[in-house]
């Protein structure tokens, strides 16, 4: 079943003329109601007024004739009276003795002389002298008793058409709805177009809001400022403004994004430091126990194989950071190998904070996403759960492909995400960038990535502490084909 | 000259008055004036209007023409004095024929008579006089021969009388009126004289239409032009005569008589109206 849509969802291009329409019909049934009561009241005025103009004349004109009994002249009174009143469309008239008898009729053939009123007919006029009116059939009934000295003679009964009297009033009703609905119809025409008119600033600026929506933040031209009114002048003038200040803050945020990168790349290059520092001294010493023991054929094994795995992590180490920094992997793949690379360069996280990494890695084949996009995504939210972690706790990494989509979780022991640095991730590009002093940068750069990959993030909270998970889709053909 | 005023005031109602009581009006005055029963001249002006102008012109004075309601009230004038010549129905010249001179008789379709017609509703059954029983009658005048005196006759006839004939009758005081009366319904059946129908066939079609003859009567003397029997010799009464004789030979006496529907005018004889009398008898009997 379809629903009536709802008034306030019909564009204002509508809903105003409607609503002139409406006001207007309601007017317009208002001043017909007043005109056809006023017209009606006047019309029974009037008819009474003739009525009673015809009757006195009549009247005067019977009554010596009826006193004397007189049949022919009470006829020929009657029949003469006939069209002399133009007001008044007399059906029959008939004169009634006391006894309720004709004494004569303007239509002899229905109403003999001596005979018997109707009663039927009889219980339509009044008693005493007045007017009925029966809008329905269109007749009105006149009484007019005839009394001379004090004593009735008898009375004047006539019907009189008023047929006529209820076609002006058709007529007037008619012209009324004719001419209302009209007005209404040419009034609801020009608000249309006169409101389309005016709403025209209004799409253009929804024009320009959209598009904003879509990310791209530009002002309205001039060239529109100049055809609307002042009201809307202002309001191009607060967009172009706010365009304006959107766009500083994105390319202050992209400057805040690659200045956070190089920051981290930077705490990144000093973990890497570290790490290949370590070994260094050990790897030292054992060069010092080769030179001078190098007869022993004991120590010279242990020390090459100290050295061995000293440098084989080196290695590791290097090859992670050129991996993610210097490019070189392919972008339209991911081996297993790109992400098993990354607890490497949070190594000195990790043991700076005694964080125990749970990596569990079950992507076994290349995947067609970009490789270095979900290497840095999921960099980001380790440093990040390293960052949050408390001393001593657990992370844990879990990445999986399933259904054409790979799913990264990433949890931790935290305190879990404020809402506003968590809707940074969630909804990355439709709010602006969080300035260089709040926090959060590095997640808004995170969802701003996962976005590019039409991926979503999603944020569970559980008193064990955050867990992130990144579900990002994957191309079948690119899988098949680097398969 | 005595007023007319007291004229009237000592000759009202007297209309059987001594021929030495009366004072004619014509020898009076310079003025004469002629009496109008209501045939169907009821709304003529103009044809009044050329018959004022036409006497006035033959009889060279001002000529009155006077108009009244019923026969009866020009019969009363005329015998009372109060006009010099009037044009009459038979039934009151019958009446009082010896003291009425015989003027001039109208010929229609080239003869001094007429007859009186029974008339009906066209929707009635009725196809004689005698199945006008019960019904609502129109009289014209109670002096009139066509529209009263000879369906009087008849009902005196068959020993009975209008009260008992009819189930109900009324006067209209017209022969129009009883055309109206019955066409309209107000009366069933109707007394007329047959000249008057007979030319309202063509005058008012629409009106007569609704009307059938259920009954004609013999031919009787047209109603005359009668001057009160004393001033018979006065110059005027004479010069009346001779200008309705003249009347087919005159342009304005042809264009009144062509609105009259008569051919011209007769000198005409009290036994023309033997016919007429025997009948007024005859009710005058039964009353």
């Amino acid at each position: 079943m379809s629903r009536f849509p709802r008034l306030p969802a019909w564009p204002l291009t509508l809903k105003v003329p409607l609503l002139v329409a409406a006001l207007m019909i309601a007017v317009a049934v208002m001043i017909s109601q007043i005109v056809l009561s006023r017209l009606v009241k006047d019309q029974e005025t009037n008819l009474t007024l003739l009525a009673n103009a015809y009757l006195d004349g009549l009247s005067a004109a019977v009554l010596p004739a009826v006193i004397r009994g007189d049949v022919w002249e009470t006829f020929d009174a009657l029949d003469r009276a006939r069209g002399q009143y133009s007001g008044v469309k007399a059906r029959y008239a008939i004169v009634e003795l006391p006894n309720g008898s004709v004494l004569a009729a303007s239509d002899p053939a229905n109403f003999p002389i001596h005979s018997a009123v109707p009663t039927e007919l009889r219980s339509k006029f009044l008693k005493e002298d007045g007017l009925v009116i029966n809008d329905e059939v269109g007749r009105a009934w006149l009484t007019r008793g005839l009394r001379t000295e004090g004593f009735s003679v008898g009375r004047i009964l006539t019907e009189i058409d008023i047929a006529g009297l209820l076609r002006v009033r058709s007529q007037v009703v008619l012209t009324l709805i004719l001419a209302n609905g009209g007005l209404a119809l040419a009034f609801s025409l020009i608000g249309y177009f006169a409101v389309k008119y005016m709403l025209q600033p209004l799409g253009v600026l929804a024009g320009y809001v959209e598009r904003a929506r879509e990310g791209r933040v530009e002002p309205i031209p001039e060239r529109y400022r100049k055809k609307v009114a002042s009201e809307f002048g202002q309001l191009f003038d607060r967009f172009n403004a706010m365009a304006r200040a959107v766009n500083d803050r994105e390319t202050l945020a992209s400057h805040l994004a690659e200045q956070e990168k190089y920051a981290m790349l930077g705490r990144l290059a000093s973990g890497m430091a570290h790490e290949v520092n370590n070994p260094l001294g050990g790897m030292m010493n054992a060069i010092d126990t080769l030179q001078s023991h190098s007869e022993d054929p004991e120590v010279l094994s242990k020390s090459l194989d100290f050295l061995k795995r000293g440098l084989a992590g080196i290695r590791n180490v290097v090859r992670a950071a050129l991996v993610t920094y210097k490019g070189g992997s392919d972008t339209s793949l991911l081996t297993p190998t790109d992400l098993d690379d990354l607890p490497f360069l949070v190594q000195h996280e990790t043991g700076v904070r005694r964080l125990r990494l749970n990596w569990r890695n079950h992507v076994t084949e290349p995947l067609a996403i970009d490789g270095p996009t979900v290497r840095q995504i999921t960099l980001n939210l380790l440093l990040n759960a390293c960052a949050a972690s408390p001393f001593g706790g657990e992370i844990a990494v879990d990445a999986s492909s399933t259904d054409g989509a790979l799913r990264i979780a990433v949890s931790d022991e935290g305190p879990g995400l404020p809402d506003d640095v968590a809707a940074l991730l969630s909804s990355a590009g439709q709010i602006a960038a969080p300035s260089r002093e709040s926090k959060g940068l590095g997640l808004w750069t995170t969802g701003n990535l996962i976005q590019r990959l039409n991926g979503v993030a999603a944020i569970e909270r559980s008193d064990a502490g955050t867990r992130i998970v990144v579900t990002l889709p994957i191309s079948g053909e690119g899988a098949r084909h680097a398969a | 000259m005595i007023p007319a005023v007291s004229r009237r005031s000592i000759l009202l109602g007297t209309a059987a008055a001594s021929v030495s009581s009366i004072l004619p009006a014509a020898g009076a005055s310079e003025g004469f004036s002629f009496g109008l029963t209501p045939l169907f001249l009821d709304n003529d002006i103009e044809l009044l209007a050329m018959v004022e102008r036409y006497l006035t012109k033959r009889l060279e004075r001002p000529i009155a023409l006077i108009k009244r309601r019923t026969y009866h009230e020009i019969s009363a004038m005329l015998l009372s004095g109060q006009l010099d010549a009037a044009w009459i129905c038979d039934d009151p010249y019958v009446q009082y024929q010896d003291k009425l001179a015989l003027l001039a008789v109208p010929l229609y379709r080239r003869k001094p008579l007429y007859q009186t017609y029974v008339i009906v509703n066209d929707s009635s059954t009725a196809q004689s006089f005698d199945d006008i029983r019960g019904t609502v009658h129109a009289f014209s005048d109670p002096d009139s021969t066509s529209g009263y005196l000879v369906t009087r006759w008849m009902l005196a006839l068959r020993q009975t009388t209008p009260a008992r004939f009819f189930r109900d009758s009324f006067f209209t005081y017209g022969h129009r009126n009883v055309i109206r009366a019955v066409g309209a319904g107000l009366a069933q059946s109707g007394s007329i004289d047959g000249y008057v129908w007979e030319v309202m066939t063509e005058r008012e079609p629409e009106l007569v239409r609704r009307t059938r003859i259920v009954f004609k009567s013999e031919w009787l003397g047209f109603p005359p032009i009668v001057a009160p029997m004393v001033i018979r010799e006065m110059p005027a009464v004479k010069a009346l005569a001779a200008a309705l004789l003249d009347m087919p030979t005159d342009p304005l006496g042809q264009k009144i008589l062509s609105v009259l529907a008569l051919d011209g005018f007769t000198t005409g004889t009290p036994d023309m109206y033997e016919s007429t009398k025997e009948k007024w008898l005859v009710v005058k009997a039964q009353v």
